[in-house]
């Protein structure tokens, strides 16, 4: 017998009714079919799991799903269908911001949150941008002029 | 295993029943215990006790106001990153909360939880016992107001009662002339302290009106000595000098780092050194970079 925990994800009304106590990652993962947010670390650290939680980027893996109930989440199925998401993902296509990929739903979480908070960002503030998202691959240069690239595209979207 | 149960209150009032009754294992942000539980993926988290109350959605336990007599006050489920943009919070506080994990972690975590949680790395409690903050407890029977530096006893152990909740912490006002942080840590963002240190004093016409510091994750606990402090407060500036090294000394009798004793003791020296230093050339009012 649990609480109902009632939130929305990516506009969509859920009432999850089974353990409260579960990491968030995994009801996505296993529960909503919603991949895309990548166990890495599974400690907070590495932030291949990041989603949006009321407009703040957090760590799904470290956050019970009791814990968002009354919350509006946002996942990477749900960004990547937006406006501005699509400016991202465009951008890190363009620029070759991607190898292996598994960093990349994170890294688009994060970079949303930066590009919403900050619409011109300047090389610094991009790495402090992703600082909690770590990726194997690239070294992280190519990722940041792509995220300088989806600022500058998507001038007119991250202004308003 | 019996699985663990989990209660979701809507108020503070709910939070401290639950409390009363079940004695659940608070758990606001979820940083410290997700991860200290956690069995890899798919298998929910292992807690210590029967049964968790989630209150980090708690409105009560949220925000940041100013009191009448200058004091700040910060409900404890507030974030890290809340404190970090704050105008109103003291700035060597917002230089432990900005520099702790990264955006998410900050995002997630909470000063509640960082104090209760009692890890001698812990970030927050290290300026807020140099600041003399107090955390709130509060039960279904009453309120208990104490110093953080008698809140935590050591590593992973508080004066908490188990039907307990911290609401909030209350930072007193305070005339620093000059301030000094260092967090020593393998990496700039995402990294567990490795050592910490926060120093202040006031200054005024010449003599050290006020001094102090507090040294994170250099022993079990935070480690202050109003003892060690005492040796230099009321000494003018030209006597700094001659009086620093025999109060290094004694601050080095303060901390007790167990692992890598001798790097610890050793910074620690230099960066109250630099600090001190700084003081005795006279440098301006404000932040010793």
């Amino acid at each position: 017998m649990y609480t109902e925990i009632r939130f929305m994800l990516n506009g969509e009304q859920k009432v999850y009714t089974g353990d409260p106590l579960r990491r968030l990652l995994d009801v996505l993962r296993d529960d909503y079919g919603m991949t895309g947010s990548k166990e890495g670390c599974g400690e907070g650290e590495c932030g291949a799991c990041s989603i949006i939680k009321d407009g703040k980027l957090v760590t799904s893996c470290i956050i019970p799903v009791g814990g968002v109930n009354g919350c509006e989440i946002w996942t990477i199925e749900g960004i990547r269908e937006t406006e501005k998401g699509k400016c991202i993902i465009d951008a890190y296509a363009e620029g070759g911001a991607v190898q292996c990929g598994f960093c990349i739903p994170g890294m688009v979480m994060a970079t949303y949150c930066l590009l919403e908070q900050n619409p011109n960002p300047t090389e610094e503030e991009i790495r402090v941008g992703i600082s909690g998202n770590i990726c194997r691959c690239t070294g992280y240069d190519l990722i940041v002029e792509c995220i300088a690239l989806a600022a500058r595209k998507g001038a007119a979207l991250w202004q308003k | 295993m019996a699985e663990v149960k989990c209660f979701i209150p809507q108020t503070l009032e709910e939070a401290l029943e639950i409390r009363k009754e079940y004695h659940s294992i608070p758990l606001a942000g979820g940083s410290d215990l997700m991860v200290a539980g956690s069995r890899g993926a798919g298998i929910t988290p292992a807690f210590k006790g029967d049964s968790v109350v989630l209150i980090g959605n708690l409105k009560e336990l949220k925000g940041i106001k100013e009191n009448a007599d200058g004091s700040v006050e910060i409900g404890a489920c507030t974030t890290s990153a809340e404190i970090a943009a704050s105008p109103i919070v003291h700035p060597l506080l917002k230089d432990a909360a900005s520099r702790m994990g990264a955006i998410a972690l900050r995002n997630s975590a909470t000063i509640g939880g960082n104090i209760g949680n009692a890890s001698p790395k812990g970030d927050m409690p290290q300026p807020l016992i140099l600041l003399d903050a107090e955390v709130v407890l509060q039960s279904k029977d009453g309120e208990r107001r104490m110093l953080v530096d008698e809140y935590i006893i050591a590593t992973k152990k508080t004066a908490i009662h188990d039907d307990e909740l911290i609401t909030k912490v209350i930072i007193p006002k305070h005339d620093f002339t000059h301030i000094f942080f260092r967090k020593i840590g393998m990496r700039r963002a995402n990294a567990i302290s490795k050592l910490t240190l926060s120093s202040a004093a006031i200054i005024k016409d010449g003599v050290v009106v006020d001094f102090r510091a507090s040294s994170g994750a250099a022993g079990p606990k935070v480690a202050r000595s109003r003892k060690a402090e005492e040796m230099l407060i009321g000494k003018k500036v030209e006597e700094l000098e001659s009086v620093k090294e025999s109060f290094l000394d004694a601050w080095n009798d303060v901390i007790a780092p167990h692992a890598m004793p001798e790097y610890r003791r050793n910074t620690t020296r230099r960066m109250l050194s630099y600090f001190i230093d700084a003081l005795i050339a006279g440098h301006g009012a404000g932040r010793v970079e």
